[in-house]
């Protein structure tokens, strides 16, 4: 990491209350252009509800959300998104029938100049084109832009989604177990697409139980116990094991 | 296998201050040599690959069998008919089945949109009822001809309405809402008429039916009309994109920021006025208005739609299958007038047309798994 820039995301001292039931106690998260933040935790610890504060789905009891430094609050996952804050997900993201191209630019159709343009015309050709350059950029293999979704598999429409994140401005990526459902050899490419898209001063909040990979991807891992963060583990000073004693809370207990 | 993940470390470069401890204890094994892994890692690439391109081709394949399959239909179907009726085949006879079919058609447009946005329509046999018996209503009371027109599509499009808010601010599906406006609207149609048929003269009106223009009747124009829009529509504007996208993955849709829901409040709209005007030109045709006039359409223009490719599980559908499926029911329909079979038998066929086309794309969706 060089000199700390302001975080491209921030949350201070979030909480969270569902009547009696807390789910978040008092917790603390940044991201930084070009950052890869692990957030780790069991099931029900807090990981989900965390990131539905980050989008917008959820509102904190207490605690302050903060976007370049600037102090926000989201209504709506709209509301993130319009500040570059978005979530990636698998399935939810994607129209099957249409192809590739037609994902990448949808809600966005470019048209064509002139007065075909006018009647809302698309520009098919130039849309492909720009998709294919933006996915060969980033490293995303596929056969062609215009294959449909739903024949891609689960890796590669993970990547064109995270791609058409990272095209359409997103600064910061919530990627909410990303590799759940992938063979081993696509969950390391969306690693490597991960890479790719840091470089380009994106920050990512990894949500994951691939421990494996957030050991290695992650700058910076966020163990959520319970509600509670319990640890903030750096990069090259912990190990698997070590990540899944904090996880398990194994680790409070040896003190 | 996570070895893979670590083989590829990016990153070791800068952890190299703290060496990564591998794994947990549950994967044990001997490390493969680095070449050795590179190699499988090659190999699974090309063989996923492979698989892909394999996929794309078995795809194309059972694609052009549907598209052709549809187009060979028709040739046979035509086929039969030329052999068995002398008549078939002559322009005047092909003029008439156009005209008539020309009405299923241009509920067949709207229909095919609205169900690859996800929805369907079945109270437009009712819709054109209740269009044609409003007509007769107002005429009777006097009103302009004209006048009467506009005022019953615009009623027609009421009902789109009454329609499109059940359905997507209640969240009824659309099956269930449409199934009740049916009843509701043919009822109220039985009822404001009573049954009775009011005749309906003007030469000018009558022309919306029963008129040519450079000897090709007016329906047939309306219908063309009517399909241009719509294929150009789905094809190659963004509005079109946003229709599939809508049926296809609704949340994807919304959180592109497509307007998913004025979408389907439009079609809804737009397949209601499509059932009225069907019912201007029927009560033009026939110089009278009856609300018996819907009673064959419904089962017609579900299946053309279906028939001609669209889904009913949304997102998919195109306008040349539609157009093609029309097509075909209008030579059967034809065929059957002329070869004198039974009416009732023309339903059974048409159940049977209806229940093949939706096996068929249960097949085209298996083959893509």
């Amino acid at each position: 990491m060089t000199e700390p820039a302001i975080p491209l995301l921030e949350a201070r001292g979030i909480s969270k209350n569902f009547g009696a039931v807390t789910a978040l106690i008092d917790v603390n998260l940044e991201v930084r252009p070009g950052e890869v933040v692990g957030l780790v935790g069991d099931n029900g610890a807090g990981k989900s509800t965390l990131v539905k504060i980050l989008c917008g789905a959820l509102q904190p009891s207490s605690g302050q959300l903060l976007v370049d430094g600037s102090p926000v609050s989201f209504h709506s996952p709209k509301d993130s998104r319009d500040r570059g804050i978005e979530v990636v997900y698998q399935d939810l993201a994607l129209a099957g029938e249409l192809s590739v191209t037609e994902n990448v630019f949808l809600g966005r159709e470019r048209r064509k100049s002139g007065v075909l343009g006018r009647l809302h015309v698309i520009d098919r050709r130039g849309m492909a084109r720009e998709a294919d350059r933006t996915l060969t950029s980033l490293g995303i293999e596929l056969a062609n832009v215009t294959s449909r979704c739903g024949q891609l598999s689960g890796g590669q429409r993970q990547a064109v989604a995270v791609a058409r994140s990272v095209m359409w401005g997103s600064t910061v990526l919530l990627l909410d177990e990303p590799t759940a459902a992938l063979a081993v050899m696509e969950a390391e490419k969306i690693g490597l697409l991960v890479r790719e898209v840091i470089k380009r001063g994106v920050g990512v909040v990894l949500v994951s139980h691939n421990m494996p990979q957030v050991h290695e991807l992650c700058d910076r891992i966020l163990v959520l116990l319970r509600g509670r963060m319990v640890a903030e583990l750096q990069h090259g000073q912990t190990s698997v094991s070590d990540i899944v004693m904090w996880i398990t809370g194994a680790a409070l207990v040896q003190g | 296998m996570r070895r893979v993940l670590y083989s590829m470390d990016g990153r070791s470069q800068m952890a190299s201050s703290a060496p990564v401890t591998p794994v947990e204890p549950s994967v044990p094994g001997a490390p493969l040599g680095e070449v050795a892994e590179a190699a499988r890692e090659q190999q699974e690439r090309r063989q996923a690959s492979d698989q892909e391109r394999r996929l794309a081709r078995r795809r194309r394949y059972v694609e052009q069998l549907q598209g052709e399959g549809l187009l060979l239909v028709l040739v046979i179907v035509v086929v039969i008919m030329w052999v068995s009726s002398p008549y078939f085949m002559t322009s005047a006879n092909l003029l008439t089945a156009a005209s008539v079919v020309s009405i299923l058609g241009i509920m067949a447009v709207a229909e095919t949109l609205l169900i690859i946005a996800g929805e369907i329509d079945i109270s437009i046999g009712s819709v054109m009822a209740f269009t044609s018996v409003m007509l007769g209503l107002l005429i009777t009371d006097g009103v302009n001809i004209w006048l009467a027109t506009v005022i019953a599509l615009l009623l027609s499009a009421g009902v789109g309405i009454v329609n499109a808010i059940i359905t997507v601010y209640f969240k009824v599906a659309s099956l269930v809402t449409t199934l009740g406006t049916y009843s509701i609207f043919l009822g109220i149609a039985y009822a404001l008429s009573n049954t009775m048929t009011v005749t309906i003269g003007g030469e000018g009106f009558g022309s919306l039916g029963s008129g040519h223009i450079a000897s090709i009747p007016v329906p047939v124009f309306f219908f063309v009309g009517t399909w241009l829009i719509g294929a150009a529509v789905a094809r190659f504007t963004s509005l079109g994109r946003h229709i599939y996208a809508t049926g296809d993955n609704y949340e994807a849709a919304v959180r592109a920021g497509i307007q998913a829901d004025k979408i389907r409040v439009g079609l809804f709209i737009c397949i209601s006025l499509s059932a009225g005007l069907a019912g201007i030109i029927v009560t033009s045709e026939l110089g009278a208005a009856a609300p018996q006039i819907g009673d064959p359409y419904l089962l017609a223009v579900v299946t053309a739609v279906i028939l001609g490719g669209a889904s009913l599980k949304g997102g998919r559908g195109t306008m040349v299958g539609t157009l093609i499926a029309v097509a075909i029911l209008g030579v059967l329909q034809n065929g059957f007038a002329l070869l004198q079979f039974s009416s009732f038998l023309e339903d059974t066929v048409l159940g049977c047309l209806l229940i093949i086309a939706v096996l068929t794309d249960r097949l085209v969706r298996r083959a893509e798994r």
